[in-house]
């Protein structure tokens, strides 16, 4: 670690943070000098770009090719009414630089591909994925389970949510799982309906999205229990909590005993995310 | 012997509840249970099993705990089991 020392403003900024044992002024350098790429900065990165911004950490790195549209502002609340037709990246990098100076952002208009992934990822300490499509998310998936990111994973549907964390420390013992683990393939493309035919509720990606940014923020502070090994399913109309235990799969095709897939050029991510036939 | 049934996101969409409880006659395993409920839901007709195998898409849960780490679809059932279904969710409007 380097030498950083809080000066005046951020021990004023952050002292609800450094009078806690578990985080302290030595927790908040963790912070200032960590780096997380969120990927999507829609309904689940907003609250989660929100918060990572606020507890102050240093370097935010923003993925997403979208531009903001009317529609999105019941959610994705990163965004303001006169941000429609502006970049979502450019959006929320104005959001973080007028909450907390501390912060630098860097910010990605693109897609993520299998062709970019490596160089998005490599400069950041965690990722955190909330995106909106199964090819980002099995592509994430892929990538830092074969490099060992970590990665928070974020998911919702009408009113239901699903959130885990992926640590992907693999040693050769007592291996955590990956997201293939639970789901070996993407569902089919046009068998999913998106939220803009189901709805979806405006507030639930904000509380997952929460979750996620609490899970980074424990990481970088190197505190508590991850949310690994547990997908926790969140029905807001219920308002319960569910985890479910979640096991490495022997047979899963990226981290299990024989995998298949050994690069993320393996495999064809705009269908079901199969191993490529070719 | 009833079987508790609990279905998650679009299976509970293609089912519309979220759980029910179902009689079946005799022992029956995840993969009966799954092909019975394949037949009688036109939403879930080959969502879940193929070739006789869960399929990649969802993962099936007896008692909370996944049936991949039991024996899949042979797993068996008994009175008052928990067998859960839910696939994965995407999270935008680009959702597929």
């Amino acid at each position: 670690m380097t030498d950083l020392r809080l000066d005046a403003t951020q021990l004023d900024r952050y002292s609800r943070h450094v009078i806690m044992d578990e985080v302290g002024p030595e927790g908040q350098k963790r912070l200032l000098e960590g780096s997380v790429l969120v990927v999507g900065a829609g309904g689940l990165g907003s609250p989660a770009i929100q918060y990572l911004a606020a507890a102050g950490v240093g370097r935010i790195g923003i993925v997403d090719d979208d531009v903001v549209e009317r529609s999105n502002l019941q959610r994705q609340i990163v965004h303001g009414d006169g941000d429609v037709g502006r970049p979502k990246v450019d959006s929320a990098a104005d959001y973080v630089a007028a909450l907390n100076p501390d912060v630098d952002v860097e910010t990605n208009e693109l897609r993520l591909t299998a062709d970019n992934v490596g160089n998005l990822v490599a400069d950041y300490d965690v990722v955190l994925d909330a995106s909106d499509n199964f090819a980002t998310r099995y592509l994430l998936n892929d990538h830092c389970v074969l490099t060992e990111t970590p990665l928070s994973h974020g998911a919702i549907y009408r009113f239901e949510g699903q959130v885990t964390t992926f640590t992907n420390e693999r040693t050769g013992e007592d291996d955590p799982p990956c997201y293939r683990c639970i789901f070996p393939e993407a569902p089919e493309p046009g068998t999913v309906p998106d939220c803009a035919t189901t709805g979806v509720l405006g507030v639930l990606p904000g509380t997952v999205g929460c979750i996620q940014a609490t899970e980074v923020v424990k990481y970088l502070l190197g505190k508590g229990d991850p949310l690994e090994g547990r997908l926790l399913m969140y029905d807001a109309m219920d308002m319960s909590f569910e985890e479910v235990p979640v096991r490495p799969n022997p047979d899963c095709p990226v981290c299990g005993d024989d995998p298949e897939i050994e690069s993320v050029s393996d495999v064809a991510y705009e269908g079901t995310c199969e191993i490529s036939a070719d | 012997m009833e079987i508790d049934l609990r279905f998650f996101a679009t299976f509970r969409e293609a089912v519309g509840q979220k759980e029910h409880t179902r009689e079946f006659g005799g022992d029956v395993t995840v993969g009966e249970v799954l092909a019975t409920l394949e037949s009688e839901y036109e939403g879930l007709e080959g969502q879940l099993l193929s070739d006789g195998a869960i399929r990649g898409q969802l993962s099936v849960l007896k008692n909370g705990r996944d049936v991949t780490h039991m024996e899949g679809p042979e797993t068996e059932l008994e009175d008052g089991d928990v067998v859960s279904v839910f696939p994965p969710v995407a999270g935008g409007c680009d959702g597929r």
